[in-house]
C-alpha cells in the first residue's frame, strides 16, 4: 500500500505517518528515510526531537538526501518505508548545497521521477509532504519555482498512491482510498 | 455556476478540463479589471480582484453572464496577514468574493494535490 500525506506545519502529519508505518509493518521491518541535511544547531535540535519521537517504534534509519531509489541498495524493498519528507528531498535536489544552492531544475526532475518509481517499487510507502500553497505572499522567483516543483511531485504522488490524506489539527481528511488505522 | 477553489499549483484548471471537458479555447485567464464572460471557464479570478476595486459589484452587474460558468480562484487566505496594505486589501476583496460566489454556486469543489473535495 502507498500513502501520500500532506498538510500544514505542525498539523500532526508526521505522527500519523509514523503510526501508520508501524501498523503497516505488522511487526516486520520498517525504515525511516532520513531526508534532511542538517545546516546547524536548529536542524540538529529538530532531528533530535524527531529521533526521540520515533524512539521505541522499531524504525531502522536509512539516510537519503536526493535520489530515493538509492535506499534500495541497502534496504529491503518488501518492507515499509516512511519518507518524511518529500519537501526536503525536492529542496535538496533543487538547491544543492554542494553547488552553493544554485537552482538545479534537472536534479529536481530526477528526484521527482525517482519518487514516483519508488512508489511503484517498494511494497509499502508512506510519503509525507508539506502544503504551502494557500497564502497571499508574493515570493521570489526561486521560491516560486520551489513551490511549483513540490506541487508537481505532490500531484504525481497523489495520483499514484492508494490513499491520499490531508492532516489538519491532527485529524485526517481522506481524499482517496482508506486509512487502515 | 461551478466554483473551483484551491491553493497554487494544485491542478484546478486540469480538474475543470478532466471533469467538465473544458478546452483551452473555453478559458479566459484574468489579467485586468474586466472578464470575458463569453468563455465558459474563468481562471485566475484572484488576478481580476488584484485589479478591480469592487469585484462583487462587477460580478453582480454581469450576473446573467456567468450563471453557467466554471469559475476558478486560488485560495490565498491561509498565510500570515500580508505586510503591505495593498496585499491585505487584495486578500480581503478576494475572500469576500469567494464567499459571494460560493453562496451563488451550485457546486463548490476544493482541489488538493489534484484531487477533489466537494464543499457544496
Amino acid at each position: 500500500m502507498t500513502y501520500f500525506i500532506s498538510g500544514g506545519a505542525k498539523s500532526g502529519k508526521s505522527s500519523l505517518a509514523q503510526n501508520l508505518t508501524v501498523a503497516l509493518a505488522k511487526g516486520g521491518r520498517h525504515y525511516y528515510v532520513a531526508t534532511m541535511i542538517s545546516t546547524g544547531g536548529e536542524d540538529d535540535e529538530r532531528i533530535r526531537r524527531h529521533l526521540a519521537n520515533r524512539d521505541g517504534m522499531g524504525f531502522e534509519t536509512v539516510e537519503c538526501f536526493c535520489n530515493i531509489l538509492d535506499c534500495l541498495q541497502t534496504a529491503d524493498k518488501d518492507s515499509v518505508f516512511l519518507v518524511d519528507s518529500v519537501t526536503a528531498l525536492i529542496q535538496n535536489a533543487l538547491f544543492p548545497i554542494e553547488k552553493n544552492y544554485k537552482m538545479d531544475l534537472e536534479a529536481a526532475g530526477c528526484c521527482a521521477d525517482g519518487l514516483v518509481e519508488f512508489a511503484h517499487t517498494a511494497r509499502h510507502v508512506v510519503f509525507v509532504s508539506d502544503y504551502i500553497y494557500s497564502d497571499a505572499e508574493r515570493y521570489s522567483e526561486s521560491t516560486e519555482m520551489y513551490r511549483k516543483c513540490l506541487a508537481d511531485i505532490d500531484r504525481r504522488l497523489a495520483a499514484v498512491c492508494d490513499t491520499v490524506i490531508e492532516v489538519s489539527a491532527g485529524q485526517p481528511i481522506i481524499y482517496k482510498g482508506e486509512l487502515c488505522i | 455556476m461551478i466554483l473551483i477553489i484551491g491553493g497554487a499549483y494544485q491542478g484546478k484548471l486540469d480538474f475543470a478540463k478532466d471533469t467538465f471537458g473544458v478546452t483551452d479555447e473555453d478559458v479566459h485567464i484574468c489579467d485586468g479589471d474586466r472578464i470575458d464572460f463569453s468563455r465558459r471557464c474563468i481562471c485566475k479570478i484572484e488576478a481580476f480582484t488584484a485589479c478591480s476595486e469592487d469585484p462583487i459589484g462587477y460580478f453582480e452587474t454581469h450576473r446573467q453572464a456567468w450563471q453557467d460558468s466554471i469559475l476558478i480562484m486560488q485560495d490565498i487566505f491561509c498565510g500570515v496577514v500580508p505586510m503591505g496594505a495593498e496585499n491585505r486589501a487584495w486578500r480581503q476583496r478576494t475572500g469576500r468574493l469567494a464567499q459571494y460566489l460560493s453562496r451563488e454556486a451550485q457546486q463548490v469543489s476544493r482541489i488538493f494535490c489534484g484531487l477533489e473535495q466537494r464543499l457544496k
